[in-house]
Formats: structure tokens, C-alpha cells, sequence
């Protein structure tokens, strides 16, 4: 019934539109005094990895919260695959079974072990009772078990998440994440504090389950130049505002916010932010 | 300022005399009464040692009391914990369940003995009845709120998947706060077999009951050797359960150390 609904939505928005995500005019608040968001407006398309920079307290963070229902914006209209994200709404909640999103501090449960901590995607998929007495279907355990192998962790499925590096813990959070079966996935800086090679390891694992998965994936980075390296579109944020939108393009940079910036413009205006 | 200190430090000394001589507290009968040590100390190498496996056997009825306490009480007040936690629960019913877990915290222990002797009678039932009563009262508070200071960020991840209250709490909320469950089950089990050895006073059973009748017949030295056997065992399960918790809590709180500092960085 689930699965056939979204099917639906999906095969509906590939006659009228590719836009999976919109965003139109949003404003949020923390409290009433300031604004976290001032005015976004955002769309991407279906299959896209799309990424967001900015400052820490730009407000990307906030933006992906908004994707997911996490937090509610005060102004705007957000639809997400034609929904509004709304936590109390039945329909945008069987939808967040298959939004993905990996927090920046991972949240992983540690005393728990990778196995446990993939399987726990699959739990809407679930009866109920029989996941209140961590019964999981043969088919499901073997699915999780591959993904794991997927990420790379094949032979650690017994270890507490506590034990493992911070690289290992990144793979665990992407396989939970992946078995959920996504059609969008969110990650908040998820490689902002590993060093250069691991943080491209782990890029190019969400790369690729991206491309074979067909997700949409929404990515908020500090870097851009990793940002740039992996996104077909990076939005740039600073102080809730989208200050700039470019692509790349073969070897240039293409700025899709306002249609006339050269390559060295747009590397020149950010580099010139990112040091105020 | 240190006037002010003066008179503070004053008045304390001031209310402490009257304190005192209202409740006959008389530290030269405390001296003079020292000597009395002697006759207990005398007493005790003349008992006969036929009584340490009767004390022996009564420690161990103690220690049974206290387990199925610790055990059975453990056991009610986690899902209580569950609707005391105000992160998991509305107002409407976290608050009356603290009201209800307050109020049986009110009671002491042995005052839960002398209720239950009155209900079941005299005997070690109504002990451990008393002893999974206080339990109740002090585990669900221990733990609804180690479960409001657990991580919010599993419960944010996991929850922004859409499962359901009751996954959340099983797959989140029991795991992050399991470790604290063991430490607090070990320090609650060290605790009453303290309180079951004194639960005898009022007839509900243990060693207490032996102390107690031996003290009314003035029969010093045989207390004497049940105290001794009451002190032997409780240093001992101390010295265990801190052994356990090296061992298996340490372990776990060093892995959120390592979370706490890959956060931090």
C-alpha cells in the first residue's frame, strides 16, 4: 500500500516536473528576536546531489531540518515530493521512512552494534509488535548484512558502535540510512572532522549509493572544494540567505543564481567570504 | 564580612548546646560509656562458635531477601521510569506518575516493614515486600532521569525516521540508558542488603531479627558476632559490585568519552 503510493507520486512528478524539492520564500526562527533562514528559496531536482554551504550558523543545518520535518518554518511554502514536511501529517510520515538523514554528530546508539544500529532503518518497514521483540525478518538481517558489506564494514556487524573509529562510525550512520530504502537522502557535515582521505572515502560511498540508488541527496558541507568535487549543484548560504548557486560544468564553474558570473568571480566571491 | 561569619559560626554553636540538651546528648556519658565496648568484647570470645552458621545462614536469608527485592523492584520500576521520563511523555501523565513514585519514596523502608508485617504478617515476606517498595521508589527516579539526559541526537536521528514511540524507546531510549541500569541494579543490591539486615527490628525477617532479640536479652556477644557477620559481607559485596563496575561500566562510559570527543573537535 506503501510502496504503491509512492510509487504514484513518484511516476506523477516525472510527467509534470523533475522538482522533488522545493522551496519557496522560507523563513524560520529559533526565537522571535532573529531568523535562522530569511527569505530561501531552493529547488533541486530529482536524482541530484546537491550540496550546501556555509558558515557555521548560516543556517544550513536548520535548512535540512526543514526537509525532514524536524523543524517547522515560520514563513514559505517547503514541498518535498509534493508534501509540505509535517511530522503530524499520516501521509509526509510514511514519506520520512524514506528520507534518510544522518545527523552531524552521526547518532548512532553506542552501546548497540552495527548490526543493530543498520537495522534500526529498517524498523517502519516493521510489524510493530514483532520489533518491540527485536524479531527481525531472515530477509531483512541479510539485506542489512549486505549493505554493511557495502559500506565496507563486512566482519564488523558484532562490534558496539562505541568501538569503532570515526570513519566507521560515518559508514554505520550511511548504512542505516541506506536501509531505509531512501529516495532522498540529508547529511549534515557528516565528514567536516575526518582527515582528507577518509572524508573522500566516505564521499565517494555516498557517491556512489547516490548514482546506483537513485537518490536525491541533500549534503551540507563546510568545504567547498569537496562540495564541488561530488555536488552537481552547490548552494551557498551565509546568514540565512542563499547568496549564490553554481554547478560545474565540464571545467568551469556555471552560476545558476543569477546567470552572469564567471568562474573566477564566483571563486573570488567566496573565497572572500569564507575569510570574513 | 567575617563578622558576619562570626555570627553565623555563633548561632550554629548556640543552636547545637540547645539541640543537644533537649535530645540528652552528653558527651561525657559518651566517654564514660566506652568502657562498655570491653564487656561486648569480653562476651564475644566466650560465645560458643556452634552460632557463627546459624549468623552465617541468617546473612544468607538476608542477602536472598535482598536480591528478590532488588530483583523484583528493578524489574516494576523500569517501565514505570518509562511514563516518569518527561522527554518521553506528556505532563499529563509523567506528573502524576512522580507524584506516585515521590510518595513512595516518602516511606523509609522499614516503615514499608511495618506496614507489610501488618498485612502478611511477621517473616522475611514481608521484608522483601518492603524492600521492592523502596526500590520502586528510588530505581524509577535514578532512571527516568538517566533517560531524560540520555543523547539527543540518536533520539532525533532515529525518530526522523518515523518509528513509532515504542521502537524509539526500544531501540534508543533502553540501550543508551542500559549502562546506567547495571550501576544503579549493583549499588540498589549493595544498599539493601544493608537495609534487610536492620528490617529484622520490626520482625520482617533477616538477620536483624536475631540482633534485635539478642540485644533484649542482653546477650551482647552473640549479637556481637552477627554484627561482625553483617559488616564481613556487606564490605564484601561492596568490594564486588565495584570489581562489576570496573569492569563492565567503565568500559562503556569510556566509548561515550570517545563520542563526546569526536563531537567536541
Amino acid at each position: 500500500m506503501e510502496k504503491k503510493s509512492l510509487n504514484d507520486s513518484q511516476n506523477f512528478s516525472f510527467i509534470l516536473t523533475k522538482k522533488i524539492i522545493q522551496m519557496n520564500d522560507v523563513w524560520t526562527s529559533y526565537d522571535s528576536k532573529s531568523y535562522a533562514l530569511e527569505g530561501v528559496n531552493l529547488s533541486i531536482d530529482r536524482g541530484t546531489n546537491y550540496a550546501i554551504v556555509g558558515q557555521s550558523g548560516s543556517g544550513k543545518s536548520t535548512l535540512l531540518k526543514l526537509l525532514n520535518g524536524m523543524m517547522v518554518s515560520s514563513k514559505g511554502t517547503i514541498k518535498v515530493d509534493y508534501l509540505t514536511p509535517n511530522t503530524n501529517d499520516k501521509k509526509f510520515k510514511k514519506m520520512m521512512h524514506t528520507i534518510g538523514y544522518i545527523p552531524q554528530n552521526l547518532g548512532l546508539i553506542k552501546n548497540s552494534t552495527v548490526l543493530q544500529n543498520v537495522l534500526i532503518g529498517a524498523l517502519p518497514r516493521l510489524n510493530k509488535i514483532q520489533s518491540l521483540f527485536n524479531k527481525f525478518p531472515e530477509d531483512e538481517i541479510n539485506e542489512a548484512k549486505k549493505i554493511i558489506s557495502q559500506v565496507g564494514l563486512k566482519g564488523k556487524e558484532n562490534r558496539k558502535a562505541y568501538m569503532l573509529s570515526g570513519g566507521e562510525k560515518r559508514r554505520v550512520a550511511i548504512a542505516r540510512a541506506l536501509m531505509q530504502k531512501p529516495h532522498i537522502l540529508l547529511a549534515d557535515e557528516i565528514v567536516s572532522e575526518l582527515d582528507h582521505v577518509t572524508s573522500r572515502e566516505i564521499m565517494d560511498l555516498v557517491a556512489d549509493a547516490q548514482k546506483r540508488m537513485n537518490l536525491t541527496a541533500v549534503m551540507v558541507h563546510h568545504d567547498m572544494q569537496l562540495a564541488l568535487e561530488y555536488a552537481n549543484r552547490v548552494a551557498v548560504i551565509k546568514e540565512g540567505n542563499k547568496i549564490l548557486e553554481i554547478g560545474v560544468e565540464g571545467d568551469t564553474i556555471v552560476d545558476f543564481q543569477t546567470g552572469d558570473m564567471t568562474t573566477d568571480e564566483i571563486m573570488e566571491m567566496y573565497s572572500s567570504e569564507s575569510k570574513k | 564580612m567575617n563578622q558576619k561569619n562570626n555570627l553565623i559560626i555563633g548561632v550554629i554553636i548556640a543552636l547545637l548546646v540547645v539541640a543537644s540538651y533537649n535530645v540528652d546528648a552528653n558527651p561525657i556519658e559518651f566517654v564514660e560509656g566506652l568502657p562498655n565496648l570491653g564487656i561486648v568484647a569480653e562476651e564475644l570470645v566466650q560465645v560458643d562458635p556452634k552460632y557463627v552458621p546459624t549468623a552465617l545462614w541468617a546473612m544468607f536469608e538476608t542477602i536472598q531477601m535482598a536480591f528478590i527485592g532488588t530483583v523484583v523492584g528493578v524489574a516494576i520500576s523500569l517501565p514505570l521510569s518509562l511514563f516518569a521520563a518527561r522527554n518521553l511523555n506528556s505532563k499529563f501523565v509523567y506528573a502524576p506518575m512522580r507524584a506516585i513514585l515521590a510518595a513512595i519514596r516518602t516511606f523509609p523502608s522499614i516503615l514499608w516493614a511495618i506496614l507489610f508485617v501488618i498485612m502478611v504478617g511477621l517473616g522475611p515476606f514481608a521484608g522483601v515486600l518492603a524492600i521492592i517498595m523502596y526500590t520502586i521508589g528510588f530505581v524509577a527516579k535514578l532512571q527516568y532521569e538517566s533517560i531524560e539526559t540520555i543523547d539527543s541526537d540518536p533520539v532525533d536521528a532515529v525518530s526522523s525516521i518515523g518509528v513509532s514511540k515504542w521502537q524509539l524507546i526500544r531501540y534508543v531510549v533502553i540501550p543508551e540508558s542500559a549502562p546506567h541500569l547495571l550501576s544503579q541494579f549493583l549499588y540498589m543490591f549493595d544498599y539493601n542488603v544493608r537495609q534487610t539486615s536492620i528490617l529484622g527490628l520490626v520482625g520482617a525477617g533477616g538477620i536483624g531479627f536475631y540482633i534485635i532479640n539478642y540485644i533484649k536479652f542482653f546477650e551482647y556477644g552473640k549479637a556481637a558476632i552477627f554484627m561482625i557477620v553483617v559488616l564481613i559481607t556487606v564490605l564484601a559485596i561492596d568490594w564486588a559490585s565495584v570489581k562489576i563496575r570496573d569492569k563492565y561500566i567503565i568500559k562503556s562510559q569510556h566509548g561515550q568519552e570517545v563520542s563526546i570527543k569526536t563531537k567536541s573537535k
